[in-house]
């Protein structure tokens, strides 16, 4: 990680206005994967940000309820790799529409077998977020790995196949423009017939980051909303602390609490080069 | 806070004046003390100044969604949160046609519409917004609206009765074995995306228990899909009209509901 400089008096901040929805860093830097542009370094080595214990993500589970929560995302790392995963979602489809980000790569037919039942077990929507770069194997696989196409295609049409309707989600890093007909057109050759496809933007964090990025002053956010901004309406819980934003949980300049979600439910300083990028294109964690 | 009965409540007009007529001749025979619309008068429909007589003749009651907000002060697009290039562009296209051929008297009285509506429905105290009492453009879809966020949404504004649109989708939750109630009311400008050309509204009753009864109204839909037509709109908008199928903006759609629909 590269660092970063503590926030003080100046930093602008995000005001806290409703915890709408819950992110649970589940398998923390744990993942099979080491793509390129990783928000969070993640990869198969001793993951740096621990995996969430099925306790904690319970617990967080429990508490966002009480707080009126409206959805929950579940991340890592790959959240598959995570032994509990399977009974952590049915916990979080009795308490609301929850979502996986995935990379695709760890499916099994069994696994997307046990995901469609509790899809109609539950009340909720369960979406299931597969990650791709590109929509050529190639380009793809320049920032995922060797197969990691191949894998995920599978997952997708697998998901798909199940009634799921995954959304496919990518980095614009390497398709650019157009981007969302490429990946619409690349699911139609699939069979898909209801293409689902968010496109994020590189954040610089992570393999992603540089030391010398810029951060927000306030200048740049004056007549700017800050309500606006995902982080005003979410939550963090990784194994180590709870923060406002996903990509920056185990950071600590980021973190807001020790653990306990209520206590956490404060402004947010936005001092990372990350809340640049949100702040300018108007990104969106959540689905839609 | 006014008191009633009955009340008959709509949202999603979506300038379809044809759908709007035949819903008010339905309301009208089944003694609804008020009317309520949710907002959303304009878009995908053609000629969207014809639905503001309608309401008025009929004296509805009419909260401002998120695209009368937009369309009253020429804002720079409708505010749906679209992302996808393929929805901005009719989202785009719709939000142009609707505040050019919105009279600047209409778009002036959208400008002072309610965001919120709060009433006695017999014992009940209703709340009515366009999407959540938080947010104006906020979607609350079926699958992706908590027991949980209900509860405190409700409480928060002192209310029993939730009564939303903005998703075009009717649903109904009850709460606490009928202590709280949450209800979109769907739209009458669009079908619901079951693949039938009809629309939906709400009729509440008080008995003292809450009875909610959704109705679903068919009317000449051809008009207007004729008119979006003439109109030079994308004929997408006119077969959703025709088929029941929703064609554009299907982004927000949670699984659960982008499932029922053919696209």
């Amino acid at each position: 990680m590269f660092a970063v400089p503590m926030h003080d008096a100046q930093t602008p901040r995000a005001p806290f206005i409703a915890l709408s929805a819950l992110w649970l860093v589940l398998t923390g830097t744990l993942c099979n994967l080491r793509c390129t542009h990783c928000l969070n370094e993640s990869g198969p080595d001793e993951p740096w940000l621990a995996p969430l214990d099925a306790a904690t993500a319970r617990r967080a589970i429990a508490d966002a309820e009480r707080l009126g929560v409206r959805e929950i995302y579940v991340t890592g790392g790959e959240p598959f790799l995570h032994r509990e995963i399977l009974p952590l979602l049915e916990a979080a489809l009795t308490v609301g529409a929850t979502t996986v980000l995935t990379n695709g790569t760890v499916m099994t037919d069994a696994l997307a077998d046990a995901l469609a039942a509790l899809a109609r077990g539950s009340r909720y929507s369960l979406e299931i977020r597969v990650s791709l770069d590109a929509a050529d194997a190639e380009a793809n696989d320049r920032v995922r790995g060797p197969g990691t196409w191949r894998r995920a295609v599978r997952t997708i049409q697998a998901l798909d196949a199940r009634g799921l309707l995954p959304i496919v989600t990518a980095s614009d890093i390497a398709d650019g423009f157009g981007a969302y007909d490429r990946f619409r057109t690349l699911l139609a050759e699939l069979g898909v017939a209801k293409p689902r496809v968010k496109i994020l933007p590189v954040f610089p964090v992570g393999r992603a980051g540089s030391a010398a990025a810029v951060r927000l002053s306030q200048a740049d956010v004056d007549g700017f909303d800050l309500a606006t901004l995902p982080c005003a309406e979410m939550r963090a819980v990784a194994a180590d602390g709870v923060y406002a934003c996903p990509i920056l949980a185990g950071l600590p300049e980021a973190r807001l609490s020790d653990g306990d979600l209520a206590a956490a439910l404060r402004p947010a300083a936005l001092y990372h080069a990350a809340c640049v990028t949100c702040h300018r294109t108007g990104a969106t964690c959540r689905n839609a | 806070m006014s008191e009633h009965q009955r009340i008959a409540v709509l949202g999603g007009v979506y300038a379809n004046a044809e759908a709007l007529a035949a819903v008010l001749a339905d309301v009208r025979r089944r003694d609804a003390d008020a009317i309520f619309c949710l907002g959303d008068l304009g878009g995908f429909g053609p000629h969207p100044d014809r639905v503001f007589p309608l309401l008025r003749d009929h004296g509805v009651r009419v909260l401002r969604g998120n695209y009368d907000e937009a369309v009253a002060t020429a804002a720079a697009d409708c505010n749906c949160g679209y992302s996808d290039p393929r929805d901005n562009h009719y989202a785009r296209l719709s939000f142009a046609y609707t505040v050019t051929h919105t009279s600047a008297t209409n778009r002036a009285w959208l400008a002072t519409l309610p965001g919120h509506e709060r009433v006695r429905l017999g014992p009940h105290r209703v709340l009515m917004c366009h999407g959540s009492p938080r947010r104006i453009n906020e979607f609350l879809w079926e699958s992706t609206t908590p027991d949980g966020l209900l509860r405190r949404l409700l409480a928060e504004h002192a209310a029993d009765v939730l009564l939303c649109t903005h998703t075009g989708l009717k649903w109904r939750r009850v709460l606490d074995g009928g202590a709280a109630h949450a209800v979109n009311v769907g739209a009458v400008g669009r079908p619901e995306n079951d693949g039938t050309p009809r629309v939906w509204y709400a009729l509440l009753t008080a008995h003292p228990d809450l009875d909610v009864q959704f109705v679903s109204v068919g009317y000449d839909h051809e008009v207007t899909a004729r008119a979006i037509e003439d109109e030079g709109l994308p004929p997408e908008f006119a077969e959703t009209l025709r088929s029941g199928w929703w064609t554009t903006c299907l982004e927000n759609l949670p699984s659960r509901e982008r499932a029922r629909g053919r696209f």
